[in-house]
């Protein structure tokens, strides 16, 4: 479980995160959403550690980690996985050493034991061993974040966080990507939170949500009640789109 | 203020990049990839620049001493003292600023742009060490490799070129080279290679490093990169020898 309670972050004088707080739960898919510029992408790599807050407390389970000595947030951040935007693979390895980078770094498993591990996080994400040996530059979008999703699993995380997974993906592809990182969420008891701005995986996936709206907590609640929701902010931000507009109507 | 900030910054960065590594064995197989890609393949560069610049300077050395009052052996060491003083050790530094600075910018800017320096930092490795390290060190190992190979280069283009353009004979020639030799221009040299070498990996990192926005700011600071460390090059050049020639 991760929680953040009263978390400000300004930018040359102008706040971004006001006053934020909320907790997000292990074993469910904890998504945060908003309009671009609404300050989730902060608050994501606020939790992080990418930027330092101004005020507020982190905590992961019951570890502080604003206040915590930079050892202990080294430590506490190979229990962490995360799936950037553009996949952020690296472009002078392969598919297989991507994954494997993080085990040669922070473990001293056998060749043999990483070659196990390895195969077992691409299969998970249904990559074809064929492709094993391939570079980043030489895969598709959606092969990249499913690469990039199993190199964020591979040190066994307690914590995952996916920043918009699904961007720049096809329908049909955007929902593969949702459903994988929801069954390994369940499956491996993770705390997963996701940045998204796009309402088929809040349908979808959002098992918890958390609305910001101009760098303030406007709602949160889960995918079961976000489509009754009378908040206005809330609503003009999901029926902006009209397909879920009419689904309401026709719902009512 | 923006001169003292860079500064402060860069330092900065140095002290991250020579903190502990993670894992000593990544570090020095990375320093291997970096001494091949870095430095071997500057080799070619290395031996078709100097081959040229030598067989060139033996010809103006030849053509500024027709005067009969100079001897020709003046043309071999007037050759081999200007390679060893300044071509190929700041000349030549001046040239792998263009060439490895440049490429040690754009990789380390791009891997910035494309998050994948967030993605290192989220894993807990010092990117600044496992990025940087490894370049300056195989940088300020190859530069002296890359002086000692310019220089024979060098005396070897004049061989060549001098006798056929019919400027100098062999025997004058290999007699200049020889002459009024001393040891410790090489050492001098050697020392700024090393410095160099240093400069022309930690600059252009910096700028790298800190890069921020896309392709386009990737692009700019390279070109900065470039810039500052010719500069600072010459700088160092000037200093070095009012230190230790003077």
């Amino acid at each position: 479980m991760i929680e953040v309670k009263n978390i400000y972050k300004s930018f040359d004088g102008a706040n971004v995160l006001k006053d934020i707080s909320n907790r997000f739960e292990q074993g469910k898919t904890n998504l945060i959403i908003g309009r671009s510029g609404s300050g989730k992408t902060v608050l994501l790599k606020s939790i992080l550690g990418l930027y330092d807050i101004d005020q507020g407390e982190i905590w992961y389970d019951n570890r502080e980690f604003v206040k915590m000595h930079h050892k202990e947030r080294k430590k506490l951040r190979r229990e962490i996985g995360m799936v950037f935007q553009g996949g952020a693979l690296f472009d002078s390895l392969s598919v297989e050493a991507n994954i494997r980078f993080p085990l040669d770094m922070f473990t001293h498993q056998s060749p043999v034991e990483k070659k196990k591990r390895v195969e077992f996080c691409l299969e998970h994400v249904n990559i074809e061993k064929s492709a094993f040996k391939l570079f980043p530059s030489e895969i598709s979008g959606g092969m990249q974040k499913r690469v990039a999703i199993a190199r964020a699993i591979a040190l066994n995380p307690k914590y995952l966080f996916c920043d918009e997974p699904n961007s720049g993906l096809d329908p049909e592809t955007a929902t593969i990507i949702d459903q994988l990182i929801q069954h390994l969420t369940r499956e491996f008891e993770m705390t997963t939170i996701i940045n998204t701005h796009d309402m088929n995986s809040v349908i979808e996936i959002g098992e918890s949500v958390l609305f910001i709206a101009k760098g303030e907590v406007a709602w949160t609640g889960s995918n079961k009640e976000i489509l009754e929701t009378r908040n206005k902010k809330l609503n003009d931000f999901i029926f902006a789109n009209k397909l879920y507009a009419q689904l309401r109507e026709e719902k009512n | 203020m923006k001169f003292f900030f860079h500064v402060g910054q860069y330092f900065t960065l140095l002290k991250k990049v020579f903190g502990r590594p993670e894992k000593l064995r990544l570090y020095v197989r990375q320093l291997f990839h970096e001494i091949d890609t870095l430095g071997v393949n500057s080799v070619w560069i290395v031996i078709i620049i100097s081959i040229f610049i030598g067989g060139i300077m033996t010809i103006q050395f030849a053509y500024s001493m027709s005067n009969p009052i100079y001897p020709t052996t003046l043309v071999g060491l007037g050759t081999r003292d200007t390679l060893i003083l300044e071509f190929s050790s700041t000349m030549l530094a001046l040239i792998m600023a263009g060439k490895i600075g440049s490429n040690i910018t754009s990789e380390i800017g791009t891997m910035r742009v494309t998050e994948q320096i967030d993605s290192l930092e989220i894993m807990g490795v010092n990117s600044a060490s496992y990025l940087i390290l490894p370049k300056i060190v195989a940088v300020v190992f190859i530069f002296p490799f890359l002086f000692i190979i310019s220089v024979f280069f060098g005396l070897l283009g004049g061989l060549v070129t001098g006798p056929i353009a019919g400027v100098i004979s062999i025997p004058d020639y290999i007699e200049g080279i020889q002459w009024l030799f001393y040891p410790y221009y090489i050492t001098f040299s050697l020392i700024k290679s090393v410095v160099f070498g240093f400069l022309v990996a930690s600059v252009p990192a910096y700028f790298g490093y800190y890069v921020k926005g896309g392709s386009l700011e990737v692009g700019k600071a390279s070109t900065t990169a470039v810039v500052n460390t010719n500069i600072l090059i010459l700088f160092f050049d000037l200093i070095l020898t009012r230190l230790l020639l003077t």
